[in-house]
């Protein structure tokens, strides 16, 4: 039951102003798919009867099993307003019709790399948010990103059935519930205020708040009721909103409004009285079958129910009464088009968000005004598997130009420099597709402001990549995307039959595409690694592997592995000394540990090899109490260049000194990047170069003999100053009813854990806790913690710091030395640890 | 461990100088063998090559040779030592030094065709007791019902016959299979054998792709100075493979070729068999992960590993060729022996190809900084769409004559990495790729890649990746001694230093060390 077609579709997608591309974003299991799918269903791609039923977007079959959404998935609907309905709308506009692109997102946390890849190709967000659990982590870290990339959200507050149904609450209670929700999510749209943007807080008695029920497919905004007793009250549309929100209280017998409830008992709130009663009543009518009653109130609420709906029950017939009344897709659809931004609209402001080049030029310029006519500018977010198995389409969005079926592109990848060819291919695209749920059709060109898929570029771009015309050599790319989580969890897989390593090397391929999070790589030992950032995440990958990727061959995973860091804890205690293999080149080292912060801020590119040296000195003189010359003595950072260790010149007046740089440069590389304890990467160790003798002639004094000779100090210094290993830890959150908490708390303390905060939800019976807990400790804690409260808890693993183990790893039989023991057992590496005596020479 | 191979009964090191009677070391460096050799060929110069542990038993051999051969006839034997590559290679350009027509090769080999001279090996005789090694290989063979291949270190050569028999004696009724391998042949010629690399592999089935090759007779192997035929129609994977010998390079290699085989080692000196060949199988997932950061790799550095093996120029010439079409830059290097320290001076390779005879080019210690590899690793690696299949080649005789490979026409599709985790594109290709580039806008593409910023702030800590020596030195912060070239003045001229580095003329002296070459006439 198609309501478009595709030639339709095409048509609408030249009126950018009448487009909107918005996410759907939630914490998990609040309603997100749900209530996409009633969209789905008002947009015609599935029959209205079943919406709410199927889900829609979840297309994978695991999806549907696990009931969560793992893929983000795109669809583009199509919803054609009425003259009257529009005359409210101050914006530009083409006509009444609107089309509406639109990304499901999952919720779980495991999964957030997909919302971040959504965002980017949206200008608005659907913040779903379930009415009894309020906002949940999820929905703040989501919320957060959101804003970060300047996409202007809507608030719905879902399950506003378990309100009338489960808890029966009354109309105050309600309304305070509702107030509190989105107060919680105002404030941390608060703190993000942009002036650009604007004020994005959202407000119920403007319409950017709606009420949802997207299991039952109905949802109203006070835009609705506002407009069916403006009339009855002759007053504005506008002001009977303000009335229906807030302090205003309305006494039928006097029938007067009052800012203040009068106490009388039939003084309400606005809300309870002319929102929350009336849905109350229909509800109630409907579910006790009390059709005699009911069907004079649906007239006079100009509701017409089909005849044969008339026979049904219950809630069945509660459903119906609902969604004919108040049909989610109108309620939501219109609060899009009217909150939020066109295309058009937000490449306005986002443009500085997006494109890294400077903003003056055409192609900042075309992205500004959504030209298109101007240059291409199309950024690819994901790759989405293709029916044909190991292809891909290049899912993304054009902020200028058009793209075509059979156009030359420029795809420049993530690590693509402006004037250089790495990362950099000219290819052509096949074919360009739209995306509707689980069809898809094939448009001639698709312009700017849209979602759009192609066909043919998959064999270039790994993750995400941005796209300009053939000859535009000078277009900088879009900026790539920042993720909250990181792929901590790690495993070796390999396959059961040697013979199958061609298969696995592809699989592996085909997999880092198909995620935006997972990264493929391989170990010193040859191992191949798949990380991902949790445990479920991995599982999923891991499936799609073996089933999608590899044609079902059979592969063997190892344990979760959890990569660890090297770090000092003091000093060195005392400058250690190596020689070169011919004796005649001495460096003299210490370590010590960076200051606190130094190391996020290096990670978070505050601080960095590419930096303005006066501005890094800066830095580090008035945050980390650096001396500002030796902030200029910076030799490197490492390991890879940019990595959060540094080596640091103290020597004075040492000649040739300035020779020897590169080679120990290249040994500080090679060092900080398989430390001396595990060869695992460094972390926050800063070496300072204390002295050097060097030999008189320029020959003796070659990499050949300063590299080698470089590592073995630093690993002496490492060594001297002890040496400790840091392990990534997660911020676990989890929600629970007060009876579960001795539960949570003792499966945390059994696992190393522990609880920094723990609140209740005002207005709930459900507590809020915050704790951290070791990776290594996490694996199996999601089945432990619900085996130890029936169920009733569920935790939410994000990445959070890196965490120094206080045992000492050098110290036989301590639990460090026995996480060292095992990666190296791991790494195929002699089990006991190189001594110092082997680093450090004598005199 | 080779040393002992020559001295039957003598446990402690101590007394191996004093022990060895005059019957033993007639037999063990087969002195009868080596004299009716030089005699029957009518050579008169005749180079003695040593490995370093045996050099002390050089005079000895010298004056029984001389016996041997008898005073009447002039001919010259020169003792040779420290040689410049690995000592199971015969050493060729030593030998020519002194002109000499053959070589006479003490210990272990790798029996890697020569190319100019004919060499004889002399493997020498270890000790291995029989009973207990039929033993114990019976017992083994009694559990595992897989028919057998027995390879072995051609120090226990001499001693196979007999364990044949007695392992047949005592397996009776056993219905397994035996295979035991042959020692090609203690003479290489290198004619013959240069023929051979050329081609006619008929007579030498390669490991590899030799079915089609195989006679009726069945297929056959050859790795390491041994070969073995198998029946038709089976493959190596039947077979059980047992090694007698110690865990060597030999073996190392005999574990990758023959990865997918079941593998047991009888260690002769400890007397046990060694069933657990992981940390060698270990070693093929290592050599794996090189192939893979090889991949990466934008200048690779060759490594002259030898000046002797049949075909090593050639193949020096096919690495070159196959990283000119890579996109890649290649330098040859010839520095003897390598070491961390050596390959440290050219930190601009990102990886390093060892061209060496098959038993010295597994260098893999964790000391280098960058890879070490084997020229058929480069191929796995340079040669776009070949894929790691388990197969592993370790003599490039084989890899010359399989050089042609088949470089399916693959889609195009940019290179993964499993280091970074993603695609990344071999710079000069994609120039290529273009296809439009016309010759005389090389130069011009040249030149505008030559002015193109690189670097926008001279003061970064980051340069960008170099793609040749040339442009390695210009990100490096040290470009050596400055010139002035504004003084117009000239420079008053001084008088510098005289002598050896290791200690000039006005250092103080006493600090020279003498090495010295022990060259006996």
């Amino acid at each position: 039951m198609v309501k478009f077609t595709a030639d339709e579709l095409r048509a609408i997608m030249d009126r950018k102003h009448n487009i909107r591309n918005m996410s759907v974003i939630a914490h998990v299991d609040h309603g997100k798919s749900t209530l996409t799918d009633s969209l789905v269903a008002a947009a015609g791609i599935i029959a209205q009867e079943v919406a709410g039923d199927v889900r829609m977007t979840d297309t994978r079959a695991d999806e549907a099993e696990r009931g969560i959404t793992i893929k983000s998935t795109g669809i583009s609907l199509y919803y054609e307003m009425t003259d009257e309905s529009l005359k409210n709308y101050k914006g530009e506009r083409q006509g009444n019709e609107y089309l509406i692109n639109l990304i499901d997102s999952p919720g779980h946390v495991d999964f957030s790399s997909e919302v971040t890849a959504a965002l980017r190709i949206t200008d608005g967000a659907l913040v779903v948010v379930d009415c009894v659990e309020g906002v949940c982590v999820q929905t703040e870290t989501v919320l957060r990103q959101a804003l970060g990339e300047r996409i202007r959200p809507v608030l719905t507050v879902n399950k506003m059935d378990r309100c009338f149904l489960e808890l029966q609450v009354d109309g105050e209670e309600a309304y305070q519930t509702f107030q509190r929700v989105i107060e919680n999510a105002n404030v941390i749209m608060a703190t993000y205020e942009d002036p650009l943007l604007g004020d994005v807080q959202v407000y119920p008695e403007k319409g950017t708040v709606a009420f949802s029920a997207g299991l039952h497919g109905w949802a109203f905004t006070l835009t609705n009721f506002a407009k069916m007793y403006a009339s009855k009250f002759g007053v504005d549309e506008a002001k009977m909103m303000e009335r229906l929100w807030g302090e205003n209280f309305f006494d039928p017998a006097t029938k007067k409004w009052t800012t203040k409830s009068t106490g009388s008992a039939t003084c309400k709130r606005g809300f309870v009285q002319f929102c929350y009663e009336p849905i109350k009543q229909i509800i109630n009518t409907c579910m006790n079958d009390q059709k005699g009653k009911l069907w004079p109130m649906l007239q006079k609420l100009g509701v017409i129910m089909k005849s044969e709906e008339k026979d049904l029950m219950g809630k069945a017939l509660m459903k119906r009464v609902m969604q004919t009344w108040l049909p989610a897709s109108n309620a939501l659809l219109e609060m899009m088009v009217f909150h939020l931004p066109s295309p058009s609209k937000a490449q306005k402001y986002r443009v500085e968000n997006l494109y890294e080049g400077p903003l003056d030029d055409i192609y900042a310029n075309a992205i500004r005004n959504c030209d298109p006519e101007g240059p291409l500018m199309l950024y690819v977010s994901k790759m989405i598997p293709a029916s044909d198995k190991g292809r891909f389409y290049a899912f993304g969005r054009v902020f200028s130009g058009k793209v075509s079926t059979g156009l030359k592109v420029r795809i420049m990848g993530p690590n693509y420099v402006p004037g250089e060819k790495k990362d950099l291919y000219v290819k052509s695209v096949q074919r360009t597709v739209i995306w509707m749920g689980k069809k898809q059709e094939t448009v001639e060109d698709v312009p700017c402001g849209n979602t759009v898929a192609m066909v043919g570029l998959d064999q270039f771009i790994t993750k995400n990549a941005t796209l300009t015309n053939e000859k535009e050599v000078d277009a900088h790319p879009i900026r790539a995307m920042k993720f909250s989580v990181s792929p901590v969890v790690r495993v070796a897989v390999q396959c059961k039959v040697a013979s199958d390593l061609p298969k696995l090397v592809e699989g592996l391929k085909r997999l880092a595409k198909s995620d935006p999070m997972v990264v493929c790589t391989i170990e010193e030992s040859g191992e191949h690694i798949v990380a991902g950032a949790g445990e479920l995440h991995l599982e999923i990958c891991l499936k799609d592997l073996q089933e999608d990727f590899m044609g079902g061959a059979e592969i063997i995973k190892s344990d979760p592995v959890v990569s660890f860091r090297e770090t000092v804890l003091e000093r060195s205690c005392r400058t250690v000394m190596s020689k070169s293999p011919n004796k005649h080149n001495r460096l003299y080292m210490e370590a010590r540990p960076l200051e606190e912060g130094l190391a996020e801020a290096i990670d978070d590119g505050r601080i960095g090899p590419r930096d303005d040296p006066k501005v890094r000195s800066k830095i580090l003189a008035e945050e980390f109490g650096w001396d500002k010359d030796l902030a200029k003595k910076i030799w490197c950072f490492g390991p890879e260049t940019t990595g959060p260790n540094m080596v640091v010149d103290m020597c004075k007046g040492v000649q040739y000194l300035n020779e020897i740089k590169d080679s120990v440069v290249a040994g500080f590389q090679w060092a900080s990047k398989e430390g001396a304890m595990a060869e695992e990467n460094m972390r926050g160790i800063c070496f300072e170069v204390c002295d050097v003798v060097l030999h008189a002639d320029a020959i003796h004094r070659g990499g050949g003999q300063i590299i080698p000779t470089a590592r073995r100090v630093f690993y002496a210094s490492q060594l001297t100053a002890k040496p400790r290993l840091l392990e990534p830890v997660y911020l676990v959150e989890i929600q629970a009813p007060e009876q579960a908490l001795g539960g949570i708390y003792s499966v945390l303390n059994q696992k190393r854990g522990h609880v920094f905060e723990e609140m209740q939800r005002p207005g709930t019976p459900l507590y809020n806790i915050k704790a951290y807990l070791p990776v290594i400790e996490s694996f199996g804690f999601s089945s432990t913690l619900r085996a130890a409260t029936s169920g009733q808890a569920f935790p939410q693993c994000v990445f959070d710091h890196w965490d120094m183990m206080s045992s000492d790893p050098l110290e036989p039989g301590s639990q460090a030395a026995g996480h060292v023991a095992e990666i190296r057992k791991r790494k195929g590496l002699k089990e006991q640890m190189t001594p110092l005596s082997e680093y450090e020479d004598k005199l | 461990m080779i040393s002992s191979s020559f001295l039957p009964s003598a446990p402690v090191p101590t007394e191996r100088a004093s022990q060895p009677a005059t019957m033993d070391l007639e037999s063990n460096f087969e002195i009868s063998r080596t004299s009716e050799f030089i005699l029957s060929r009518n050579f008169t110069r005749v180079a003695l090559q040593f490995p370093d542990d045996l050099l002390k038993h050089s005079t000895k051999v010298v004056n029984s040779l001389r016996n041997k051969l008898g005073s009447a006839n002039k001919v010259g034997l020169f003792v040779m030592a420290d040689t410049t590559f690995g000592s199971c290679c015969v050493d060729e350009v030593g030998a020519s030094h002194i002109n000499a027509d053959c070589v006479i090769h003490y210990g272990h080999t790798c029996l890697s065709p020569t190319s100019t001279l004919p060499a004889f090996c002399v493997f020498g005789k270890a000790s291995i007791c029989i009973s207990r090694c039929v033993e114990k290989l019976s017992s083994y063979f009694w559990t595992n019902g897989k028919p057998i291949v027995v390879l072995y270190g051609l120090e226990y050569a001499h001693a196979i016959s007999q364990i044949k028999g007695a392992l047949v004696e005592a397996m009776p009724k056993a219905k397994v299979e035996l295979n035991f391998s042959d020692v090609m042949c203690s003479i290489i010629n290198p004619l013959e054998d240069h023929r051979k690399s050329e081609g006619l592999l008929g007579c030498l089935g390669s490991c590899t792709s030799n079915n089609s090759l195989g006679a009726a007779t069945g297929t056959r192997y050859s790795l390491g100075g041994l070969i073995w035929d198998l029946p038709e129609g089976q493959r190596m994977e039947d077979y059980l493979l047992l090694w007698i010998g110690p865990d060597n390079s030999a073996f190392a290699n005999i574990v990758l070729t023959f990865n997918g085989c079941e593998i047991v080692r009888y260690d002769a000196t400890e007397d046990h068999l060694v069933t657990d060949v992981s940390q060698q199988k270990r070693i093929l997932k290592r050599r794996y992960y090189l192939v893979e950061r090889a991949k990466d790799a934008n200048m690779v550095g060759i490594l002259v590993g030898t000046l002797g093996v049949a075909g090593y120029l050639h193949m020096i010439h096919q690495m070159k060729e196959l990283i000119m079409l890579a996109g890649k830059k290649a330098y040859t290097l010839v520095m003897g022996r390598p070491n961390p320290a050596k390959l440290a001076n050219f930190p601009e390779c990102d990886v390093f190809i060892y061209v060496s005879c098959a038993q010295t080019a597994l260098l893999d210690s964790k000391e280098f900084l960058a890879p070490v590899i084997t020229p058929f690793e480069a191929m796995l690696a340079f040669s776009r769409g070949s894929q790691w299949t388990g197969t592993y080649v370790m003599e490039f005789r084989d890899l010359i004559n399989s050089s042609t490979l088949e470089v399916r026409n693959q889609p195009e599709e940019a290179r993964f990495s499993f280091l970074k985790g993603g695609y990344v594109e071999d710079f000069e290709l994609q120039e290529n790729g273009d296809g439009d580039n016309e010759i005389s806008l090389a130069l011009g593409n040249a030149t505008e890649k030559a002015l193109q910023l690189r670097d926008r702030n001279p003061d970064s800590l980051v340069k960008g990746i170099a793609k040749s020596g040339a442009e390695f030195f210009v990100t490096r912060s040290y470009h050596g001694l400055e010139m002035h070239a504004n003084s117009a003045l000239p420079e008053p001229y001084l008088i510098g230093r005289s002598g050896k580095a290791s200690g000039y003329k006005d250092e103080q002296s006493g600090f020279h060390e003498a090495i010295k070459l022990v060259l006996v006439g």
